[in-house]
This record gives structure tokens, C-alpha cells and sequence, in this order.
């Protein structure tokens, strides 16, 4: 057996600090969709446990419960302990795939970032419109999913920009590579450099990313680095938006849906609540929300990896919206919006859609 | 194991209700406590006629097998010790009946407590057992570790709410027990042997359960004890005043460095901080009451008295109790969390003597629980790694059983005996009783396939 794991050096203290008490389970969305300990943090912890005794050894066998989680840090927020799970996960999975264990949806990954620039390996971005100018106080960074399935999204986000006049550009933007850290991989230095490169250019003081993910990544990944050098701001669409006085209302009603990425992972739950709140007068949340909002499945790896168990996750988010009553759903995630939109029943008649998706939809009613 | 056990099991449940997969035999190696061991394969079972004839199946070929809801026991109940099937009820989740005018609830046994707590809350009602684990525990498990939990010094523990059960029996049989009338004297109360047989007589499929309507109204306070004996001798005196408190909560001081230690919550260094708490339909009730604690805490020389009078300020009391789990659950990497429970007016004895085998054993422990019904859990700390201080451990947890025996008390108030107190079944329960238990154990379940190891039996 090989030794010395990475995840085994930064986290065995970790590790063995799971209690056992099982309390992720009260949480864990893939847990919950399947009833399959295996699949919950708990599970995954004893089963890295028994690799660091050397009872066992990382192998295809793990794939199925160590890439099978959303790092949606429910688990980590619930934990007694504190164990930090989204993070342990992260680097056990790095461990398997320098080994080459890795789930056939992310075997040459890597190689379709680099050549195609876009997790989807797809050609020519299918948005229309959007500003693209020498020189702007904003760039626009859409986003992979916004960029190549979640287009109609991408599109009104853009006419609502216009509209409201903001000096932003477009760039060639290229995937920020965060995701390939969540499923093991190395972040590609030569994609970040190209968004960096292209950000300067652009004269920009301030980023605004339609996407969580990679609100994330610049704010957080050492590759990055040199853009929060520089001074740039990046903030999220919802945080720009929420300033905005927007002369419009709709009384149907509306709820939110918390991505992890800006919920549990930022602490971002206000900013798109704020901006809801003034145009839905009946705003109401469902049952889990805030910190405890259900995560839609999509993460991690998850829907490419998973896609039956990460539709199910969604289900049950959707669930909530229609116990509610919920009219219309938003979420500011093109992620979770994809997922969401993949799973919600025929007899769900509640729409789904971004924050400036309802903006422009009251915009055009008015 | 051999394949044609596995594929009548795959008959049984279907192929997706089947694993022997790694990633899942290493997971229902465990519970929540310092016990494990592989099982040769674990099904997922959806109905009791599955469960009947996986028993039947299971005894004539004598293959243990071990009933499991989330794994949230402290003792290794759910440990597949000695191999064998391990039988997840968690899927069998569904509510069956919910008579308020009954005052009943039906539910399978894979039911999570929270989810029966959220059903009867429109209602008013509820079920007043409150463990711990209550987001994530199955009612099964309850019913079968007889679980209790803060509120037990008022409304008691599992088994005063078990009214009758549908139990499926190792030969394959399934039986009925109980009824769903509030009283019932009628033969033996085979329901009440089952609540707490840790899944060693049969495999419960169904429950029905006694509700209570909920207090609407309660108070809350926090008291602080310079000396452990006064906080004991207020306790004494709240129980001869006639006052029945639903909480009724001690932090020794040991728990409560820790909790200064590791959080910013800032308790006074005392020996003692109790926490009440009164309940009732009326707010009169329920101040009545607390004005009746609080005199008792006063006359007992309590420093710090804080009466919650807003929601937040009563969050606020609870949050160190609420937190000393957690708070010691992080200090070393493994513990032990005991449940001796004793006479209510031994737990100072009860809690020095502690003390003094922490002292002895040198040994981190640190004790909570629920003064209010004698219950107590002593967290015992140590590094699962050094093999000195799991000797220590052990060791501790001996004296600190042979300590609750002595005081006229339990092993065990509410987590059970599974593997960990196995061996000291001895200690509590004469050669006589102990016979009659094994009696009975052979009397249900002849080729000992249910649970084995578990209680020594």
C-alpha cells in the first residue's frame, strides 16, 4: 500500500475527530436521497478511517461514496465535532486521481478544459447580445453554465445590464477551473492566466461573476491571487443588483433558493433576499433555508458523476417550493437553476428562474 | 458468503435493496459508538413480509442478523459484532395513522423523530421523549433502545409511550402486541419486553404510540452553585416541594471550563450551573412553578440566577447545555459518553465520586446530564490511538458503573447496554435475573440469530 496520503497529513486530526454521532445524516442531500449510509459524511470519514489504519486502500471500489457528495457543507455546519468534510473530501479525491482512480466523468477532464476551454467541450458560446467594449468599469464574467446551457438566463441577465445601463464588458472568458479542484484535479494555470489577462485589459476595478462558483474561485483560490493584488472587487450579480431601486412588483408568490456556494460556502443569503423582498411583496421561504437550505444536487461533481441521485436531490428541493405554494422560484446559481429546471415535475407549475430573469419578465409586463 | 444465500436475499428485497459492496460494509461496521466490525452483507427492507422471510431465511441458516435505523447509538446495539446480515429499516419511514382523537400515532420504525415531531405539531401534539439525536433517529431505534432524554424527569422515557407493536419474530412469524386503547390489562405486556430489547427478541415493523398535547407555555432559568452541594440539596428540595420540572439540567465544572474554553459563551467557573425548565398550558402554570425554583435555588445560595423573559435570552441559557456535547466532543479525538443514572438525591454523591475517578484514573472527564431524574452523562476523553489512555478509560468506566451500582443506580438510564456495558450486566443484575433474561432470549429466538453478543445474553 502506498503511503503517506496528502488528506491523511492535513486532516488525520480531523478524521478521527468524527464522533460517529451521525448527525450529518439529518442533513447530507445525498443521504437523504438515497437512505444509503455509505453515501452520508459519516460514512465517507469511517471509510478514509480505514484507509489511514491501512484496512483498506483508496480504489475504484471508494469512488462510488467519495466522489458521490456535493461539498454543499451541510454536514460541516451541523458537525459537533467541526470536521471540516467538504475540504477532506476534496483531498482524498485528489489523492485517487493521482493514483488515476477517478469516475469516468472526470477522466480527461482536464485535457477538455485545456482544449476547449469550457467543462461542456463545446465550440462557440450560444448567448446573444451582451456588451463587449474595449474598456469598462465592469466585466461580466457569465460562466460556464451560463454560458454554453443556461443561456436564456445568461441573456436577460445581459438585457437587464443594458437596460440599466452599466458600463461592463464581455470577455473571451474561459472556465475558471475551481471545479477542477472539487473533483481532484490541478486548477490549469494556463486558463486563469487568459480571465486575468483578459480582466486587465479591460481597465476593470470590479468583476461581477453571474456564478457562485467562480465568485468563489477569484475570491479564494491562490491562483487568483494576483487579481485581489491588483485591487479588483468581486462581487456577485446579487450583490450589485441590490442597490438598484427596481419600480416593479409582481404579487405572485415567490421564493429563493440558497446555493451552497453563495449560502453556506459566502454567507451570502441577504443581498438576493434584498432585492427580492421589494418586488415580491409576498415573498415566503420554504421549509429549509439561509444555512439550512437543501442543496439542489448539482455540486461537486454530482450531476456529471451522479445524474440520477442528483436529480433526486433536486426533487426534493422543488418539494419544498411546492408545499409553499411557490408561484414562481429563484435562485442567482445558473447551476442550481439547471438542475432544478432538469427536475421539476409537469404538475409543478411554479417557474424557475434567476433574480434578473423576474426583473426583466416586470420590466416587459409594465 | 455463500451465493445462494446472497441471491434468495436479492429474491427478497431486489437487487437495488442488496449490498455487499465495500463502501457499505465499511459504514455498517458502526454506530455512534467505540465499537465495529463488517458485516457479510446488509438489504434494505421496505415491508414486513420481507423482513419474515429474511428472518426465516436467516435462522434456518443460523446467520445473524442485525435491525438498524440511523446508527446513532452509543452502545454498539447496531454493530454487526459477529458478522452476518445487517437489516436497514430506514426505508420502512412512512406514518401510518395519526388518531388525535385516539390520542395515537401508527408509524413504521424507520420514521425519523423529527419528522413524527413535525406531523403532530399542527395538531398540538406530540411525543415527549426527546433524544438527542432527534434530527436524525429512527423511532424504531427508540423503541428499541427504550431511549429517554432532557424531558424525562417529567414526561418520562420511551417505553411510557409504546402502546402496542407488530414484531416479526426470528421464525418468520409476525406477532402483534399491545393495543391501541389506553389501558389494557390483559396478559403478559409483551410490548414492554420489547421496548429496549435492542433488537435481540424480534424486528419491530410497526409501532403505536401514546401522544400528548404539547404545553403551549414555559420558563426557563440558569442558576449558579459555588458548591456542588448546594446545587444537589436545590434539586432535593425542588423534588420534596412537590414542583414537576421538565428540564431540570446540571454542568459540572468541568464541562463548564470546557465549554469556556472552547466557545465564547463565558460561564462563571462554579462547581455547578443548573438549568430549569417549567412548562404548562398557561403561562400561570408554568411562572408558578419557576417561582418555586427559584426560591429553592435562592434559599440554596445560587449566585447567578437569569430568568429568560425573551426567546433569545432563553436560547441564549440553552446554548451552553446545548453546546457541551459538541464543546467535548472536540477536545480529544475519541470519547465515551456514559448515561449512569441514579436516585435523584444520590447525583451529588454520584457526580463527587466522579470527580474523584477522574482524579485517580488521571483521566479527563466531564460530566452533564439531567439532574431533574438522576441521569447523568460523564463524557470520558482520550486519544483512541494511545493504548495507555484507552486502558484508562476502560478502567474509569468500570469504577464509574461499580460508583452508579453502589449509589442504588443503573448502567444505564437511556443508551442501552449493547456491546459497551455487556460486561457489566453482572454488576446490576443478580445470576437470577440474568438467567431468566437469557431464558427469554432463547425462548424468542432459539438459534440466537437476532443481534447476537449484544446484553449479554
Amino acid at each position: 500500500m502506498e503511503k503517506g496520503y496528502e488528506f491523511e497529513k492535513r486532516f488525520r486530526e480531523q478524521i478521527l475527530k468524527c464522533s460517529r454521532c451521525g448527525f450529518c445524516q439529518a442533513v447530507c442531500p445525498v443521504y437523504k436521497a438515497t437512505l444509503r449510509p455509505a453515501l452520508n459524511a459519516r460514512g465517507k470519514m469511517l471509510i478514509l478511517k480505514e484507509v489511514m489504519d491501512g484496512k483498506i486502500d483508496l480504489s475504484e471500489e471508494l469512488i462510488e461514496s467519495l466522489f458521490q457528495c456535493t461539498i454543499c457543507a451541510s454536514c460541516y455546519l451541523n458537525c459537533p465535532s467541526g470536521v471540516e468534510v467538504p475540504e477532506i473530501i476534496k483531498a482524498a479525491r485528489r489523492d485517487m486521481a493521482k493514483k488515476g482512480i477517478l469516475h469516468p466523468a472526470f477522466l480527461g477532464m482536464e485535457k477538455a478544459l485545456r482544449d476547449s476551454g469550457n467543462i461542456y467541450m463545446d465550440d462557440e458560446p450560444d448567448i446573444e447580445g451582451g456588451r463587449r467594449v474595449d474598456k469598462a468599469k465592469y466585466v461580466y464574467f457569465v460562466g460556464c453554465v451560463g454560458l454554453y446551457r443556461e443561456t436564456e438566463a445568461t441573456d436577460t441577465t445581459l438585457e437587464l445590464l443594458d437596460r440599466l445601463g452599466v458600463d461592463y464588458t464581455l470577455i473571451d472568458e474561459v472556465c475558471c477551473g475551481g471545479v477542477l479542484e472539487d473533483v481532484g484535479l490541478d486548477m490549469i494555470e494556463d486558463l486563469s492566466k487568459r480571465n486575468m489577462e483578459n480582466i486587465f485589459k479591460s481597465g476593470a476595478d470590479t468583476v461581477i461573476t453571474g456564478c457562485p462558483y467562480c465568485f468563489r474561485t477569484f475570491n479564494e483560490r491562490e491562483q487568483y491571487g494576483p487579481l485581489r493584488d491588483r485591487g479588483i472587487r468581486i462581487i456577485h450579480i446579487s450583490q450589485f443588483l441590490k442597490d438598484i431601486t427596481f419600480d416593479v412588483k409582481t404579487d405572485k408568490i415567490v421564493t429563493y433558493h440558497d446555493p451552497c456556494d453563495l449560502g453556506r460556502h459566502c454567507g451570502i443569503y441577504e443581498e438576493p433576499r434584498e432585492i427580492i423582498r421589494k418586488i415580491a411583496p409576498r415573498f415566503t421561504e420554504m421549509e429549509h433555508h439561509h444555512q439550512d437550505a437543501l442543496c439542489c444536487g448539482a455540486g461537486g461533481g454530482v450531476r456529471g458523476a451522479f445524474p440520477k441521485n442528483s436529480i433526486e436531490m433536486a426533487r426534493r428541493r422543488l418539494k419544498e417550493a411546492e408545499e409553499i405554494g411557490a408561484e414562481v422560484v429563484l435562485t442567482d446559481c445558473n447551476s442550481c437553476l439547471h438542475n432544478l429546471s432538469n427536475a421539476k415535475l409537469r404538475r409543478q407549475k411554479f417557474r424557475i428562474y434567476t433574480t434578473p430573469q423576474l426583473l426583466v419578465e416586470l420590466m416587459d409586463q409594465k | 458468503m455463500e451465493d445462494a444465500i446472497r441471491d434468495r436475499l436479492i429474491e427478497i428485497v431486489g437487487k437495488e435493496n442488496y449490498t455487499d459492496k465495500e463502501i457499505d460494509l465499511i459504514s455498517y461496521s458502526y454506530d455512534a459508538s467505540e465499537h465495529h466490525h463488517r458485516p457479510m452483507c446488509a438489504v434494505w427492507v421496505q415491508e414486513t413480509d420481507q423482513v419474515s422471510r429474511i428472518l426465516r431465511l436467516a435462522d434456518s441458516h443460523k446467520l445473524p442478523v442485525y435491525p438498524r435505523g440511523a446508527g446513532t447509538g452509543l452502545s454498539g446495539m447496531a454493530v454487526p459484532s459477529e458478522g452476518g446480515i445487517v437489516m436497514d429499516l430506514s426505508k420502512m419511514n412512512r406514518l401510518l395513522e395519526l388518531s388525535i382523537e385516539d390520542r395515537v400515532v401508527v408509524v413504521q420504525p424507520g420514521i425519523i423523530y423529527d419528522d413524527l415531531q413535525r406531523a403532530l405539531s399542527p395538531y398540538g401534539f406530540f411525543f415527549p421523549p426527546d433524544p438527542a439525536s432527534g434530527k436524525v433517529c429512527t423511532i424504531g431505534g427508540n423503541v428499541s433502545t427504550n431511549a429517554g432524554g432532557i424531558r424525562g424527569a417529567k414526561y418520562g422515557t420511551t417505553k411510557d409511550y409504546v402502546l402496542a407493536l407488530q414484531v416479526v419474530l426470528p421464525s418468520g412469524e409476525v406477532m402483534r402486541t399491545g393495543t391501541r386503547a389506553m389501558k389494557s390489562a390483559s396478559g403478559y405486556d409483551l410490548t414492554r419486553l420489547f421496548v429496549g430489547s435492542e433488537g435481540t427478541l424480534g424486528v419491530i415493523t410497526e409501532i403505536t404510540l401514546k401522544i400528548d398535547p404539547k404545553p403551549i407555555s414555559h420558563c426557563t432559568v440558569q442558576a449558579v452553585f459555588k458548591r456542588l452541594e448546594q446545587a444537589g440539596r436545590a434539586v432535593s428540595e425542588i423534588m420534596r416541594k412537590g414542583i414537576v420540572p421538565s428540564v431540570l439540567e446540571i454542568l459540572d465544572i468541568h464541562t463548564i471550563r470546557c465549554i469556556n474554553q472552547m466557545t465564547d459563551i463565558g460561564l462563571p467557573e462554579a462547581e455547578a450551573i443548573l438549568l430549569a425548565e417549567t412548562d404548562g398550558f398557561t403561562s400561570e402554570e408554568a411562572e408558578f412553578q419557576m417561582d418555586k425554583i427559584i426560591e429553592t435555588f435562592k434559599e440554596n445560595g445560587a449566585e447567578r440566577l437569569i430568568k429568560a423573559e425573551t426567546e433569545a435570552q432563553e436560547e441564549e441559557i440553552w446554548k451552553a447545555r446545548k453546546s457541551a456535547y459538541g464543546v467535548l466532543a472536540r477536545i480529544k479525538s475519541n470519547f465515551v459518553l456514559e448515561d449512569v443514572t441514579v436516585p435523584i438525591s444520590r447525583v451529588p454523591e454520584l457526580l463527587k465520586g466522579i470527580s474523584e475517578i477522574s482524579k485517580r484514573n488521571e483521566i479527563q472527564i466531564a460530566t452533564f446530564g439531567h439532574a431533574g431524574d438522576g441521569n447523568l452523562h460523564p463524557q470520558i476523553l482520550y486519544d483512541g490511538y494511545n493504548m495507555k489512555e484507552v486502558e484508562k478509560m476502560k478502567k474509569a468506566s468500570r469504577e464509574l458503573f461499580e460508583l452508579a451500582i453502589s449509589l442504588g443506580g443503573t448502567l444505564t438510564g437511556e443508551h442501552g447496554i449493547g456491546l459497551s456495558k455487556a460486561p457489566f450486566m453482572g454488576l446490576e443484575h443478580d445470576e437470577v435475573e440474568m438467567d431468566m433474561m437469557r431464558k427469554i432470549k432463547r425462548l424468542f429466538d432459539p438459534n440466537n440469530i437476532l443481534n447476537p453478543g449484544k446484553m449479554a445474553l
